[in-house]
């Protein structure tokens, strides 16, 4: 059953909406207000360092390191399941609307500082070319654009799905909803095996590796970084249909619906602007 | 209406005691506190590493430490300096009083805050653990232009550690201002329009939009040093069609906004303590915020002033070192009105003050050499000698570290419910701010005569001149020593300091001082409303 959302509880976290009078016992009461104390910070931050230094140590070749990391990433996986899980218990008790608008909010700069990690790339390789000699530099193949190009109308298209997916589902219409979003997790899955089979032909086909030069090594590390963006995005468009399938949102409710929605567009914009760049510029 | 308060009932939070409440506390009161007293820890190990530096320094014939080990001591130094001391103690005192100042009882994201001060504990680790594997610590410089930083001259693993140690506090440092952004966007007490809003929280808002847009460029710039390194990929490697610059770009595209990280917060607070302790209202404040979005505007188009010499444009020689010059009037703009708050006033002389004074004076030596450094001629002269230590040393502890001794002073009675000695502080202030002018003063000279930094030893001729520069440092060491103590004193003090320790009464006083000291867990008993 959806619980009922506490409007009446408001003091709990927003100064905002605290002043809407909720009864003068509920602020005096110092317990309403204290923070909730929690061991998940400190514990998936002590899982996130452990799996940098891990790394470290798999670069070393110490041995059992690879072992430990796969530990210490699904440690962290659990702590930041445990977290998330936390959020669901407590905004039981917080204003679920400020908290949403909160959590958009933090949402949309979350995704201008991921913008930013990609414009340093981007950077990258507008600077190499315009600065550098020679373009595209000795012993560059010229890459196939006709499978990339399909790929991008895929991905693309999923984009307009999953619009479809939200405007069904704000209209009520749960089961087509549904479907719009299986139909948009299938596209980013096939976009992820057309990058595969793109990485595999390079790199044993046209031998085009990491190493190659400038220009494959920003190749490479440009669609691996969006890849994992892909990945991550359709982790919370599956989270989604399976709250989705539980029933979990509601017309006001629907937040992680829309992070993930913004996020799959973001994902989708800066392929098109690397796939401009990268394969016709 | 009863099932809610069942609800509120069951699922009360639990409480935890001692050790286990800092461990698990999500308030941003006691994350600020620990904040601090990271940084002073850091404090004392950055500020030991410039000790042997100096001691290093004091005879060119000494040896004492070797050139590989002076190296590490150098970026380390800078390192811990800035990430674990200088951001991390604005980060401390912007937690514990942004939300106190805009009315709110705690941060938009509490956990999310715990998790941003937790990631730099493994990140301090790994710098300083590096300091005792083979090779030691990374040898760069805290640029760590490659190709230095390349697997060719810096085979030593400490560079990796280094890298991964930058993106850790990255990710922190991004998490924290995506927190400061929606904290201060959202959760203003109601009637506290954005033209009522603090000068402080106006410098975090700033401050937290320059973090959240120049941190992402440094980890995407340090993961193609590491995959440079790691997977003989090719990004900075003119064999393979890199260009090495690039990283300098990408590098100072971080850099030079990293510097107003370190000082916004401190403006904010002078902004509080100078009009505070003049009993004025602050003086021209639609200007000073106007300023300090001009300076986090441009200060994202001058970073290639930091590459004069290295091999750009004459067009973008001229653009970085008109557009460097344009920052000094935002910046003369804050200065100004900060002499008009004081002026006229009714002037005490606090050791809050005493710092806030003694700030406007070697910060405008710092914004002068500064100003010099932006002539290109003049920079490609100087470049790489003590000239630029000297100047972002006045920037830096003559800047930030003098308004973070301002802004201790102001608000330890509030954050701990104690004061801090006066007479104590009184010496604090005079023994740091003639040490600093003591050290740094004769820098410029030392570079203007082409003393050579980032090096072990020096020409004879210099020795004399840095003979006295390292005695120097003595009085800010035991200005150091004696501010440590005068904390410890304090704290083991009764709890006897008011709500509102200064008598702000009479002037536009800030949330803050309307709570007890230290504040209740909640802050405030009633949401204030504002005006
Ligand atoms: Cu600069």
């Amino acid at each position: 059953m959806e619980p009922t959302p506490l409007t009446t509880s408001s003091t709990l976290t927003s100064g905002a909406l605290a002043a809407k009078p909720a009864g003068a016992a509920a602020h005096l009461d110092p317990h309403l207000h204290a923070p909730v104390p929690s061991f998940w910070p400190i514990l998936l931050a002590g899982g996130i360092g452990a799996v940098f230094f891990l790394v470290f140590l798999v670069y070393l070749g110490v041995p059992l390191a690879g072992v430990l990391l796969a530990a210490a990433a699904l440690y962290s996986l659990v702590a930041a399941a445990g977290w998330a899980n936390t959020i669901a218990v407590e905004r039981r008790l917080m204003d679920r609307l400020q908290t949403q608008k909160d959590l958009t909010r933090g949402f949309f700069f979350f995704l201008a500082s991921e913008a930013m990690i990609f414009f340093a790339y981007f950077e990258y390789i507008y600077y190499t070319r315009f600065t550098g000699s020679v373009w595209p530099p000795a012993g560059m193949p010229k890459l196939e654009t006709s499978l990339p190009a399909v790929a991008t109308l895929i991905l693309v298209g999923s984009s307009f799905t999953l619009n479809f997916a939200v405007k069904a589902f704000l209209r009520g219409k749960q089961a087509a909803a549904k479907n719009w979003m299986l139909l948009t997790i299938a596209m980013g899955i096939v976009f992820l095996g057309f990058q595969g089979f793109e990485w595999g032909y390079l790199n044993g086909v046209m031998s085009f590796t990491v190493t190659t030069g400038a220009f494959s090594s920003a190749y490479f590390i440009m669609t691996g970084f969006h890849g994992a963006h892909v990945t991550v995005g359709l982790l919370m468009l599956s989270l989604v249909y399976w709250r989705m399938e539980k029933g979990e949102y509601n017309r006001d409710y629907h937040m992680s619906l829309m992070a993930a929605e913004y996020y799959w567009h973001f994902v989708d914009i800066v392929w098109i602007l690397l796939f401009f760049t990268l394969y016709l510029f | 209406m009863s099932t809610q308060v069942a609800t509120l009932g069951e699922a009360h939070p639990r409480q935890y005691h001692g050790l286990l409440d800092w461990l698990t506390t999500t308030d941003h009161k006691k994350i600020g506190i620990m904040y601090l007293v990271f940084a002073l820890i850091n404090g004392w190990f950055g500020g030991s590493l410039a000790g042997l530096i100096r001691l290093n320094l004091y005879n060119p014939d000494w040896h004492i430490i070797s050139p590989a080990l002076y190296n590490q001591l150098m970026t380390m130094h800078a390192t811990i300096m800035i990430f674990l001391v200088l951001m991390t103690s604005f980060a401390g005192l912007g937690n514990y009083l942004v939300p106190l100042m805009i009315g709110a009882r705690d941060m938009a994201f509490p956990k999310l805050n715990a998790f941003s001060f937790w990631i730099m504990i493994p990140a301090a680790l790994m710098l300083y653990g590096s300091f005792f594997i083979a090779g030691g610590a990374a040898q760069g410089g805290w640029w760590s232009y490659p190709p230095l930083s390349s697997l060719q001259y810096a085979p030593g693993h400490g560079e990796d550690l280094w890298i991964l140690a930058v993106i850790l506090l990255g990710i922190g440092s991004i998490m924290g201002a995506i927190n400061f952004l929606v904290t201060i966007i959202d959760m203003r007490a109601p009637g506290m329009s954005w033209t009522k809003l603090p000068l402080f929280v106006w410098s975090w808002l700033v401050t937290a939009w320059m973090l959240l847009l120049a941190l992402p460029v440094l980890s995407g710039a340090m993961i193609m040093l590491l995959s440079d390194r790691w997977l003989s990929t090719g990004f900075y490697r003119p064999a393979l069609g890199g260009d090495p610059l690039l990283y300098q770009h990408l590098f100072w595209f971080f850099g030079h906004p990293e510097v107003y990280i370190m000082i916004l917060p401190g403006f904010g607070m002078l902004s509080h303590i100078i009009p505070a302790m003049s009993r004025k209202k602050v003086f021209g404040y639609k200007g000073m915020m106007v300023a300090l979005w001009a300076i986090g505007v441009i200060g994202f188009m001058v970073w290639a002033h930091h590459m004069f010499t290295a091999g750009i444009s004459g067009a973008a020689r001229m653009w970085f070192s008109m557009a460097s010059m344009a920052i000094s009037v935002p910046t003369g703009v804050k200065i100004y009105s900060w002499l008009a708050s004081a002026w006229g006033g009714v002037i005490r002389f606090t050791t809050a003050m005493k710092f806030a004074l003694g700030f406007i004076f070697t910060f405008v030596i710092g914004g002068l050499s500064g100003l010099m450094l932006a002539v290109v001629p003049f920079d490609i002269q100087v470049h790489n000698t003590y000239f630029v230590v000297a100047h972002f040393h006045y920037v830096l502890v003559g800047g930030s570290v003098m308004t973070l001794f301002a802004g201790i002073y102001f608000w330890f009675p509030k954050i701990t419910g104690r004061m801090l000695s006066e007479k104590m502080g009184s010496w604090v202030f005079w023994l740091f701010f003639i040490g600093m002018n003591w050290v740094f003063m004769p820098m410029h000279l030392l570079g203007i005569d082409g003393m050579s930094r980032r090096v072990a030893t020096y020409r004879p001729e210099f020795k004399p001149m840095n003979q006295f520069i390292s005695e120097g440092f003595i009085f800010m060491l035991i200005a150091g020593l004696l501010f440590t103590y005068s904390i410890l004193k304090a704290l083991t003090q009764p709890k006897d300091a008011p709500d509102d320790p200064w008598d702000t009464q009479a002037i536009e006083r800030s949330l803050e001082w309307e709570t007890a000291s230290p504040p209740p867990a909640y802050n405030f008993a009633e949401i204030p409303q504002i005006r």
